[in-house]
């Protein structure tokens, strides 16, 4: 499993209904597209993250651990922003503070789409977007096979470590590649074999039915999203 | 290539969902109707997208020092065609942000587009013509993933340029910057991404798990 998935089933807001953190959780990310980055982008993200550590009780290492490598990302393409094709090469842009606001607009945004993922599970989510039945059993199906072939291919690039294997040659990563596909295929095609020997015709669907949401409780949320959206029309 | 969560603005992310919107909803179609005729497929075809996915945690080294990992766009547009591709491409791409942060939902539109859609058609049609012209198997494998890889930058580059036009040369000045600062890392990972899909499907191949990769 990945350090966000771990949280998102084990949370304080695992049950709670998924229209009202939906709500919260994207009413925030719009929120961060739709203000101005100062102070607008600033309030979401403290709100967001508030949300996550202080609402959802997500350890805040983990919180800063699954911020931080988006952030990194963010300020990379945010040094993108602040150079220019000048006539000797590249130099700095004449106003650098054109690349803080996209910056703070996107960390805004990956504390609102993180507050989703740490607290929803994402087949609660593949599950509310109503697809044909076909494409949702496809989604969730890759989802479950997700992490035994994460799994695997950790177990086999361990393997070829231990037999001096040139980790970090192309030969190696292509074998490993070329190792997992079969696995991944016949580990499909045994689970196919065992659901037609029980003589499954359904959907894979396992998921228990979600509470219904709180009326009160959008209410309170619609309102802190108010809040958010006039503090920031305040401070400006 | 990944746009991050939030980095484009609203009518860009608006706009490149809109574009990328009916690639998805006709790749869907056609895989329903695929599944229907095979249900048996769908695990196979799960397995599939999840090896995708799991191809993104499979580090790969750059000639620049830095480290990359593979896309997947080419070897998946050449085993399942590029509207399949669309579709596990799409899914793919939606929990890496739910999963990993990587990526995101506002951006989701524009990375489907860069890496689900012109990615897979680009390798793909290269891939045909290359065979059709009589390349070797081996060299329109490489050309096409190598190709695909390409595209996926070139169009990153242009929405990226599309969303922050250069002060003074405009949006042809900032495309020429954000190509030429990705081209740095993601021409030599489109030539390791080319090479590493010959080796994948040679190993198939010897495996006796392919014959030949149609075309």
């Amino acid at each position: 499993m990945t350090a966000l998935d771990r949280i998102a089933h084990a949370g304080r807001w695992r049950r709670l209904p998924l229209a009202e953190k939906a709500l919260l959780a994207l009413g925030l990310l719009a929120l961060a597209l739709i203000l101005p980055p100062w102070p607008g982008a600033v309030l979401v993200l403290a709100a967001a993250a508030l949300a996550a550590l202080a609402g959802a009780r997500v350890p805040p290492g983990a919180w800063l651990g699954a911020f931080a490598a988006p952030a990194a990302f963010i300020a990379t393409g945010a040094l993108a922003l602040v150079v220019t094709w000048g006539e000797d090469g590249l130099a700095l842009v004449a106003e650098p503070l054109v690349a803080v606001r996209p910056a703070l607009r996107a960390l805004a945004a990956t504390a609102a789409l993180l507050l989703l993922a740490l607290t929803t599970p994402a087949p609660v989510l593949v599950k509310a977007l109503r697809l044909p039945p076909e494409l949702a059993d496809l989604a969730l199906a890759l989802y479950r096979f997700l992490f035994g072939l994460l799994d695997t291919l950790r177990a086999m690039q361990a393997a070829q470590q231990a037999r001096l294997g040139g980790a970090g040659s192309i030969r190696s990563a292509g074998l490993l590649a070329a190792a997992l596909l079969p696995r991944a295929l016949e580990r499909a095609r045994r689970l196919e074999i065992g659901l037609a020997a029980r003589l499954h015709t359904g959907t894979l669907d396992t998921l228990a039915a979600e509470p219904a949401p709180s009326p009160r409780r959008l209410a309170a949320i619609a309102i802190l999203l108010a809040a958010v959206a006039g503090g920031a029309a305040w401070l400006q | 290539m990944h746009i991050m969560e939030g980095f484009l603005p609203v009518a860009h992310a608006v706009g490149w969902t809109a574009v990328a919107a009916p690639f998805v909803v006709l790749g869907g179609r056609t895989l329903v109707r695929t599944l229907r005729e095979h249900p048996e497929q769908r695990l196979a075809l799960g397995a599939a997208g999840a090896f995708v996915f799991v191809l993104s945690a499979l580090k790969l080294p750059s000639v620049t020092g830095s480290c990359s990992h593979p896309t997947g766009t080419g070897l998946g547009a050449m085993a399942f065609g590029p509207p399949a591709m669309a579709v596990l491409g799409t899914m793919v791409l939606l929990f890496q942000a739910l999963l990993l942060a990587h990526g995101g939902l506002t951006t989701l539109g524009a990375n489907v587009f860069s890496m689900a859609v012109a990615g897979p058609w680009v390798a793909w049609a290269v891939w045909r013509s290359s065979r059709r012209l009589g390349a070797a198997s081996a060299v329109a494998v490489f050309l096409g993933a190598a190709l695909g890889d390409l595209a996926t930058y070139v169009v990153t580059a242009g929405q990226l340029a599309l969303a922050f036009p250069d002060a003074q040369g405009g949006i042809a000045a900032a495309f020429a910057k954000f190509a030429g600062i990705f081209a740095v890392t993601q021409v030599p990972l489109a030539v390791a991404e080319g090479l590493l899909t010959v080796v994948v499907v040679n190993a198939l191949t010897a495996r006796g798990v392919i014959t030949e990769v149609r075309a």
